[in-house]
């Protein structure tokens, strides 16, 4: 059960701090509301809306392509951390996994998947 | 460390030769639009991979990337015959006027992708290279499905089998957790070795069956099947011919490998299983194909029950049973994308029944072509499906599974009646318009040529896969 301590402890702290910073924004903070700042922030799109409508396809390009990149840094923080004992295979294959994404990110700039029109 | 790797690289030379044309068809793609460069490249690099991968075949049996991946005579096989699925269905997909809408280069790209997923999903001898196969396969099938997106049809087919394929991939992985969970290992050997005397705990069996359901929706057994028919009808019929064909091989394949190597001391659950399975398959795929009046939705349920005689040779759960297994999908695949390619070389008029009516009249050849393929899956003699279906019915007579053998046969014949139709609108029917269909593109008469004469082959010398069809 101890070794478990430690995470609920974090556990506590850290909605303890995130909850009072809120309180404490919601409290002292000087409130001066407009139509803008009242409406609810998700990316671009009104939240409420009535699903037939038409979306803007854009968005999602820009989705599948953050993944791309994403997916490549989370490889890259485990390869760094273990590079010295992996040595040269390591390097090799990295840079086989990184053509292969990068393959795929010329064809979409080729494609002008990158260009906002 | 090094070596070791180097070596399993050379154990993946097929998939490298597809995944290399697939990467540089990816960044040409724009400028090889409109030209016959990208059917022509995958036919290529299907012929390079198929070569290599016949060359493996009498290789000694290597393991390689820490015991991820095996070459031995049953990957190359079916290898050889998903290569072979990949050119055929490649040629099909050749148009006389270079179709920018249908076949684009990333058209090709997905088939090539496809095909090496596949390839890499019979060489895998551990659970997650096996379920990564798979799913490099399974996305690629969702967007060929879906890839005509002016078409309603093609969309509504790409989400449903994306939905229900999803649900299967995570029943499947599922199933891979549990067994992880009770053997602490997802390596075939280390699971038979952990597996060994275990008995059968309940938790075990879920694991089991969840493995399995994962792997029965791939080849679309009974009661996994629904998406079949629907993806099969929105697809173009190229598509369509190769998902009835490359994929199920590969899924009978891993379906062998798992139930013999990983789950050998489970013999008796897994062919519980699998004679369910198989049963259900032919059964429901048999009947339901009575009622359809569309000819890529008859052919759906027809491999529909194709998939279940084929598993009549993995119920035994004995190299012999895999034996039969591997020749039923090497004869299945060819007849099947014979019979698609059909309906692919008669256009619109191909994907109704009655497009059929009076075919002979019009274009002999083509008629008699299609007699052969329909001949061939109904199982008679002198056609490649005799063959088929002999050594698997042979094969569960001899696992002691007459009932099975004798359901099997019983629906050999309704589904006679099935492909006779077919044959009955072609000579005994007056067409339905005057005009007789155009001359399909060489390429498709070629693709149709190669399936018939494997088709002719396999009924005459039925033995001649016998060299080859060796479950190590």
């Amino acid at each position: 059960m101890n070794e478990y301590m430690g995470i609920a402890v974090c556990f506590l702290l850290a909605g303890g701090l995130a909850g009072l910073m809120v309180l404490l924004a919601a409290k002292l903070g000087p409130k001066k509301p407009s139509a803008e700042k009242l409406a609810p922030f998700e990316c671009g799109k009104d939240p409420i809306d009535i699903p037939l409508g038409r979306l803007a396809i854009r968005f999602y390009l820009i989705a599948i392509l953050f993944i791309l990149f994403d997916v490549e840094v989370v490889f890259l923080y485990p390869w760094a951390v273990v590079y010295r004992e992996l040595g040269m295979l390591g390097l090799v294959e990295m840079s086989v996994f990184l053509g292969v994404l990068l393959v795929g990110f010329v064809y979409a700039w080729d494609n002008k998947a990158l260009e906002w029109k | 460390m090094t070596e070791q790797m180097l070596l399993g690289v050379t154990l993946l030379y097929p998939e490298l030769v597809l995944i290399g044309a697939a990467l540089l068809m990816l960044l040409l793609a724009r400028r090889i639009r409109g030209t016959r460069i990208a059917p022509t490249l995958t036919v290529l690099a299907a012929l390079g991979a198929g070569l290599l991968a016949a060359l493996g075949l009498s290789a000694e049996s290597a393991t390689g990337f820490g015991g991820m991946i095996v070459r031995d005579s049953y990957s190359q096989f079916f290898e050889v015959l998903i290569a072979a699925a990949l050119a055929l269905g490649a040629l099909l997909s050749w148009s006389d006027e270079p179709d920018e809408d249908a076949t684009p280069p990333e058209y090709y790209v997905l088939l090539l992708l496809a095909s090496s997923g596949m390839m890499l999903a019979v060489s895998a001898i551990d659970l997650m290279t096996l379920y990564l196969g798979l799913e490099l396969t399974t996305i690629c099938s969702y967007v060929l499905v879906g890839l005509r997106v002016e078409r309603p049809a093609a969309n509504e087919a790409a989400i449903k089998y994306f939905l229900m394929g999803s649900f299967a991939s995570a029943l499947l992985l599922f199933g891979i957790s549990l067994t992880y969970g009770l053997t602490g290992t997802t390596d075939f050997a280390g699971i038979a070795a952990a597996l060994d005397g275990a008995g059968t705990s309940p938790l075990l069996l879920v694991g089991l069956g969840l493995v399995t359901a994962g792997l029965a929706f791939k080849i679309a057994a009974v009661p996994f099947h629904s998406w079949a028919p629907d993806a099969y009808q929105g697809a173009s019929s190229p598509v369509a011919a190769f998902m009835a064909s490359g994929p199920k091989a590969a899924g009978l394949a891993v379906i062998g490998r798992v139930t013999l190597e990983a789950f050998e001391h489970q013999a008796e659950f897994m062919s519980l299983i699998l004679i369910s399975l198989a049963a259900l398959s032919i059964l429901v795929g048999s009947l339901l194909a009575l009622s359809q009046t569309d000819m890529k939705r008859l052919l759906a349920y027809s491999s529909i029950a194709h998939a279940g005689y084929a598993l009549l040779g993995l119920c035994a759960g004995t190299a012999e049973g895999a034996t039969a297994t591997m020749t039923y999908a090497f004869f299945y695949v060819f007849m099947t994308i014979g019979a698609f390619g059909v309906v692919v070389a008669l256009g619109e008029r191909g994907e109704r029944l009655d497009g059929y009516r009076g075919l002979a009249a019009q274009r002999p050849a083509l008629a008699a072509i299609m007699l052969l393929f329909l001949l061939a899956l109904t199982g008679i003699p002198l056609t490649s499906g005799f063959t088929a279906k002999f050594v698997v019915i042979l094969a569960a007579v001899q696992a002691g599974e007459v009932p099975l053998a004798l359901l099997a046969v019983a629906c050999s014949i309704v589904s006679a009646f099935i492909y006779m139709r077919v044959c009955v609108l072609m000579y005994m029917s007056d067409p339905e318009d005057d005009q007789a269909p155009a001359t399909p593109p060489r390429m498709v008469t070629l693709a149709l040529g190669l399936a018939a004469a494997v088709t002719i082959v396999g009924g005459i010398l039925p033995g001649i896969l016998s060299e080859w069809t060796v479950f190590p």
